[in-house]
């Protein structure tokens, strides 16, 4: 009872604060200096229709690549966290897999991946890009584990992935030092016609990169959780 | 429509604490947790939003003259990318940790892990 | 000039980050070195930034994302600050992974890559100038150092984990709302675009700011919501403490440093006080703590408490604000990474198990270089900054915040010395030796050594800090290289380096000076001499002798209050260690330092004082201080008594001085404590001489010199230990000089100087003697001791001369001083004084009656049987001095008039008229030699007389007595010595409770106690501990917003 009160009070406090943030919010009906310059300039900078695009690739291309990072960290983690001791048996399953979703993954585990690989590759065109891409693909191999739990996705493969599509977003970062503005420019390549998918110069080539690593990602972080499924059961 | 939005926003973060603090599931504060970064996401979001505003792209409709005046602010929007992904590799930590904890001591309770005092 | 841009850091991490992974876990060994290569190039970019920077070459770099400016793109930039930072972390980077070797090799590749990317983004952190960019940067760190935290194994790290992950996450969470809210108020995300916007002028903005300062203030483990914090310290992998604690908060630090102007300048006062709260709070805290690791954290904590002061307080220190948060910041560095890494190797988890280095000198020296850096001794950077700290704050009236810090800074140096004290003299019969790695080895040595250079750097950075006088100090350090070296050889190094010294340094003192560096110099030496007795190697003594007698003679020397002050610590310190030398000297080693730090802390600030109101540091600034005179001067006061152990002050002398070597007892005694005298003398100097401006002052330290006189002798006098009856009698002494100085009159002081000379003279013979006797006959105890006139005659006769000259009775030196005295507090008028004086001069002759009768007069013992006259090592010294009490005595006015003259300068008024060999005083004559003359022929003529009345009388031997026929139950009993004073005990026992030391004892354990019930709060469950973070939030919250 009292530690209810008391995590209440602190609960009541900390939305106290969060009142002076609400009242002084206010209403607004013109974009800040910064998103202007982006909305006026961006598309002749950049060269990409997604404004979000070129922030997320281009402008803030620096948040982009730790957030690559922090799941490429969590990965590793994750890999030699829960691989120590790794038993590796395998388990009789209480019941089978329901038919319904094993003839669903068989259907649709190459289209989500199709779509996954479309929502990256449009990145710059189209809401979506290299993250929700990769997210997607991830959820593909959801699909398969969950429609067959002794699946063993290939780690040498996906780390290969990972890793060299991890070496080749910094490489493309590193090509804009040398021959275009800085760190990560898109510029690199030509920037083409504007609202094509061969445009906005290296958005598509770094939003695959991103995509494939961020899919490869997610996918070993999960294949290390299903080995250690197996060890609880 | 901002107000809404911004009530959800804080009322999740709030909820996610109060889950925090109260629930002594592991499990379950890691739930908490998901619910404070959600609430956190929809406020990054509706601080970008503009009255009117469609999103930032340059499409036919928005065309590429005067964009300024029609887009809600896409700087939220990148960000909040960046804090979904953040909050996700935080989740999948804490749960491999969970996992851990749950080997250790066979229990998920986190007053069962008080070991180092003082 | 071209240097590698910034931005390769990130990249080539990044990459080798990436192709790691593309090894696979079979290659660890090659990832390894591929891991140092990346960390190795990290340090070299940063470094050649450091250079290029450091030496003006080049300009500050920016490097833009894409090549877009700021606020449109995230920079980074690199300065000169940003530079020494990201050097200061890459180089933990390099000598961590060195240091972590096996545990980084056996849990493969995947834990390399994380310590890569955490280094990496350590770095970002510290270059972005972006907020967001902040943030994504935080978590990658946090995220690496979560998983960094698990390489330990056991349950214990696992959760400290998972609390740290919940905490970090709370932090981040609001850290994000902050950055949010303050794009939405100020419509930038870049720190120097919202800093021009000025965002205080908005409220939202400002809550928004305050949100991100304080959660990059939780970051940093604020006291007190750090529990999380100190649980990670103390279940994870040394090498990774070491990591938190130097690279991490560092770099944290330097972010909050980066982004405390967002509030513009409004919340500089509340960090300063979350800084004190910190760094007071943590250290009181850790009083208790007796796990290593744990400690260390508590101490970590303090360190960044201290630094947030600065930080606050940077507009007020102005431009020294980089040098003292630098001096702070490094050696906290390189002390806290050294010590971390260090419990890695000894592996004990508590502080008592590190009893098990107390024969290795080698890991004591590492472990003692570490301590006194993170306490602030000279020549270390903490202590030019901490100088300059509270020179800063004084002289801006300040003074609490000084009192605050150096309430931390004490509390810090009680747990601190008191580990120390474990591990130089503590038990270690049980505990399991360690094996030394030498890769584990080899980062610590590089710290140790990194601080007396760093040190060595930064000491000509203060304004006053080149004229600091290094040559003792080098001498000191090439004979503790030496130390392999027999005694013999080193003995003589010794002597020679201090003849030669003395010798170039005498020409350039005054007098008074001059009088001291004698005692200090010429008694060193001699005392030395007797150094010759010891076989052997006597690992550690010459340094720490050596070190006690830099310091010495740095404070004669000073020109300037910081060099004073800086020859007053390496003083402290050496004696420290010469004290701790002893057999059971580690308590007294303790209390000793803790009464000196205390001391050395009321000195600073009174130097500090002194200052205000003058550009220079020139010890004329003693002179007239103008600021609170009488705080100031009693501060300086109160110093310096610690030194002479004045009465409540006098704690540790005793056991001190007692339990010491036998040649450092008289070290400590007759020469050291004149250090205190000489502070004294420089004082009531200043204070105006004759004029006595503050004579409300000298006249309580009149009293105060008194009553120790009276309680020095009294203790004394129930002693059973022959050295710790010289050493209350040694308090007793210094009261009588403390005494004669106060009254602030010609005589007054003659007779005080005339003290300092006799008792540096007798208190060394008596010192020595006894010392020289208890190394043969091995125990202190009088009554085990008895008629070893037989056996050592010369000690006898040494010893009955030394008592003469203390009592103070006709014909030896001690007389001139008991006459002058009286004339003195005659002419004052301080009567009741005087008969207090007189009444403990009676007593001391009980005591000094008891020492050479139960030592030397009666029966001899069976067992002392064969015991040889003392060394002919002791017996030098011991006849030398005994020569100069010889000359004071027959031709006092060759000491007295020369004195005189010298004091006149201060007192011209009333002082003594001679007349060929004879003083006159207003209450009398004295003719000093005529006296001794008269009264040792005398004493010659009826010797004679008796011993040729007694030739024939029949001398009585041991046996024959008899006994009735009883066994006493404790033969000790029957000794005459043995409580020989009970019915004086009967009449005076209320005068010898222990009042003092009680009362000391009982502000420790208040302190112990509060500390041991406050540490509760950390219950170690990690809901506990988000609800202290959130709890903090709201209430700096209600403290800065709402009030």
């Amino acid at each position: 009872m009292i530690r209810n009160f008391f995590i209440i009070a602190i609960v009541a406090g900390l939305a106290a604060i969060f009142v002076t943030l609400f009242w002084n919010f206010g209403d607004s009906t013109t974009l800040t200096p910064l998103a202007t310059h982006y909305a006026d300039k961006g598309a002749a900078e950049v060269g990409a229709p997604n404004l979000v695009t070129s922030i997320v690739v281009t402008y803030r291309g620096f948040d982009t690549l730790g957030e690559v990072t922090i799941l490429f960290l969590v990965a590793s983690i994750v890999s030699f966290f829960l691989k120590r001791e790794k038993l590796q048996k395998d388990i009789e399953l209480k019941r089978e897999t329901s038919e319904i979703i094993l003839t669903a993954s068989k259907l649709l585990v190459p289209i989500v991946m199709v779509l996954g690989v479309y929502v990256f590759i449009n990145g710059h065109l189209t809401p979506g890009g290299g993250f929700q891409g990769g997210a997607i693909i991830a959820t593909a191999f959801v699909l398969l584990l969950m429609a067959n739990p002794d699946f063993k996705i290939n780690h040498r493969i996906i780390s290969i992935v990972e890793s060299v599509s991890g070496i080749s977003f910094v490489l493309v970062g590193v090509f804009g030092i040398l021959l275009a503005g800085g760190f990560l420019d898109n510029k690199v390549l030509p920037l083409g016609t504007f609202g094509k998918i061969f445009s906005a110069g290296a958005i598509p080539l770094i939003y695959s990169f991103v995509g494939l690593k961020v899919g490869s990602e997610l996918s070993n972080i999960l294949s290390n959780f299903q080995g250690i499924q197996k060890e609880e059961m | 429509m901002e107000i809404i939005a911004l009530i959800t926003g804080f009322s999740l973060i709030l909820i996610g604490l109060y889950g925090i603090l109260s629930k002594r599931n592991i499990i379950k504060i890691i739930v908490g947790f998901s619910l404070f970064d959600t609430g956190l996401h929809v406020l990054i979001v509706t601080v970008g939003y503009i009255k009117g505003g469609t999103a930032p792209i340059l499409d036919s409709v928005v065309g590429t003259t005067d964009v300024a005046s029609k887009i809600v602010d896409p700087v939220p929007q990148a960000l909040v990318l960046t804090a979904i992904v953040i909050g996700l590799g935080v989740t999948a930590l804490m749960l491999a940790y969970a996992l851990k904890m749950y080997q250790a001591k066979k229990s998920l309770d986190i007053s069962d892990f008080k070991d180092m005092k003082w | 000039m071209n240097l590698i841009s910034p931005i390769y850091i990130v990249a080539v991490s990044l990459g080798i980050a990436f192709f790691m992974g593309l090894l696979g876990n079979k290659a660890q060994r090659s990832s390894y070195l591929i891991l140092l290569a990346a960390l190795l190039f990290n340090t070299f970019v940063s470094l050649q930034w450091v250079f290029g920077l450091g030496s003006g070459l080049v300009e500050a770099m920016q490097v833009y994302t894409a090549g877009f400016k700021p606020p449109f793109s995230i920079n980074l930039l690199m300065g000169l600050n940003e530079s020494v930072i990201t050097a200061l972390i890459n180089i933990v980077g390099v000598l961590g992974a060195i240091y972590m070797m096996s545990s980084l090799k056996k849990n493969g590749t995947g834990s390399q890559v994380v310590f890569l990317i955490l280094f990496m983004s350590l770095n970002v952190i510290v270059l972005s100038r972006d907020l967001f960019n902040i943030f994504v940067f935080l978590e990658v760190g946090s995220i690496a150092l979560a998983g960094l935290i698990i390489l330990q194994k056991g349950t214990n790290a696992i959760s400290a984990g998972f609390k740290y992950m919940l905490a970090t996450g709370i932090i981040s969470g609001i850290l994000l709302i902050g950055i949010i809210f303050i794009y939405r108020f100020t419509g930038s995300l870049n720190i120097d675009s919202i800093i021009t916007a000025n965002p205080i002028l908005k409220q939202g903005a400002f809550v928004s700011a305050f949100l991100i300062i304080i959660a990059i203030v939780l970051e940093l483990k604020s006291f007190p919501a750090n529990g999380w914090g100190l649980d990670v310290y103390e279940a994870s992998h040394p090498g990774i403490g070491a990591i938190l604690s130097a690279a991490s908060a560092t770099a944290t630090y330097f972010v909050l440093y980066k982004i405390v102007d967002i509030a513009g300048s409004q919340l500089n006062y509340y960090i300063s006080i979350i800084g004190v709260i910190s760094f007071v709070g943590s250290n009181l805290l850790a009083l208790k703590q007796e796990n290593s690791k744990r400690l260390l954290g508590y101490s970590s904590i303090g360190q960044i408490g201290l630094l947030m002061i600065i930080l606050g307080f940077k507009d007020i220190l102005g431009e020294n604000t980089t040098y003292v948060a630098f001096g702070i910041l490094v050696s906290h560095y390189l002390a806290k990474a050294g010590l971390f890494w260090l419990s890695g190797i000894v592996k004990q988890k508590n502080i008592k198990g590190w009893a098990v280095i107390r024969k290795k000198p080698y890991f004591l020296f590492l472990m003692g270089t570490f301590i006194f850096a993170l306490i602030g001794f000279p020549p270390f950077p903490s202590f030019f900054a901490k100088w300059t700290l509270v020179m800063d704050l004084v002289n801006t009236g300040n003074i609490s915040w000084v009192v605050a810090i150096l309430f931390g800074s004490m509390m810090e140096a009680v747990y601190m010395i008191r580990w120390f004290g474990y591990a130089i003299k503590g038990e270690n019969e049980d505990i399991k030796d360690f094996k030394i790695d030498i890769y584990k080895i080899i980062p610590v040595g590089i710290f140790a050594v990194a601080l007396y250079v760093v040190g060595y750097f930064v000491a000509p950075h203060t304004e006053v800090g080149t004229a600091i006088n290094f040559i003792p100090l080098y001498f000191v350090a090439a004979i503790f290289i030496l130390d392999f070296l027999p005694v013999i050889i080193k003995n003589t190094l010794a002597i020679v380096g201090m003849i030669l010294y003395f010798y170039n340094i005498y020409p350039d003192l005054d007098n008074m000076r001059l009088i001291f560096e004698a005692i200090f110099m010429v008694g060193g030496i001699l005392t030395l001499i007797a150094g010759y007795a010891y076989k052997g190697k006597r690992p550690g003594f010459y340094p720490v002798a050596l070190l006690m007698y830099a310091g010495l003679t740095a404070i004669i020397e000073a020109q300037t209050t910081l060099q004073f002050f800086f020859g007053w610590e390496v003083m402290t310190a050496g004696s420290y260690f010469l004290i701790i030398r002893g057999k059971r000297s580690m308590p007294h080693g303790l209390s000793y330092m803790l009464f000196s730090i205390g001391g050395a802390y009321a000195l600073l600030t009174g130097l500090g004082m002194a200052h205000v109101g003058h550009a220079s540091f020139s010890m004329e600034i003693l002179n007239g201080i103008s600021y609170l005179p009488y705080l100031a001067y009693g501060l300086l006061i109160v110093g310096f008594l610690s030194k002479t152990a004045a009465l409540g002050l006098h704690i540790w002398l005793p056991g001190a001085h007692g339990e010491a070597e036998s040649d450092v007892s008289p070290m400590v005694s007759a020469i050291l404590l004149k250090a205190g005298v000489f502070g004294i003398v420089l004082t009531l100097i200043g204070m105006g001489a004759s004029n006595n401006q503050y004579s409300e002052l000298a006249y309580a330290l009149g009293w105060l010199g008194a009553i120790t006189a009276l309680a020095g002798n009294l203790m004394a006098v129930f002693q059973e230990d022959a050295k710790r009856l010289l050493a209350y009698s040694s308090i007793g002494q210094l009261g009588y000089i403390v005494l004669g100085l106060a009254m602030m009159t010609h005589l007054g002081w003659l007779g005080g100087f005339s003290y300092v000379i006799n008792h540096f003279l007798y208190k060394a013979v008596l010192f020595l003697t006894i010392g020289a006797v208890v190394m043969r006959v091995g125990t202190h105890n009088m009554y085990q001791m008895g008629g070893l006139i037989k056996r050592m005659p010369l000690a006898f006769i040494a010893v009955m001369i030394g008592i003469i000259a203390l009592s103070g009775v006709p014909p030896l030196s001690g007389f001139a001083g008991k006459w002058l005295f009286y004339n003195a507090i005659l002419e004052k008028g301080w009567y009741f004084q005087g008969a207090i004086m007189f009444f403990s001069g009676g007593i001391a002759f009980m005591y000094l009656w008891r020492l050479i009768h139960t030592v030397f007069l009666g029966q001899l013992k069976d067992n002392h049987r064969n015991v040889k006259e003392i060394s002919i090592w002791f017996l030098i010294p011991i006849y030398t001095l005994l020569a100069g009490i010889m000359v004071y005595s027959m031709k006092p006015q060759w000491v007295l008039q020369p004195l005189g003259n010298m004091i006149a300068k201060w007192f011209p008024e009333g002082q003594l008229q001679w007349v060929g060999e004879t003083a006159i005083s207003q209450y009398g004559q004295w003719a000093g030699s005529l006296v001794a003359i008269t009264i040792m022929g005398s004493f010659i003529i009826v010797l004679v007389l008796l011993m040729l009345s007694t030739r024939k009388a029949h001398k009585v031997k041991q046996f024959d007595i008899t006994y009735s026929g009883e066994r006493p139950e404790r033969p000790e009993t029957t000794h005459v010595a043995y409580n020989v004073f009970e019915g004086l005990y009967k009449a005076m026992w209320p005068a010898t409770i222990p009042l003092v030391e009680a009362w000391w004892n009982k502000i420790t354990e208040i302190l112990h106690n509060i500390a041991d019930v406050t540490r509760r709060i950390y219950s170690s469950n990690g809901q506990v501990y988000v609800a202290h973070i959130v709890l903090f939030i709201i209430v700096s919250y209600l403290v800065i917003i709402g009030g």
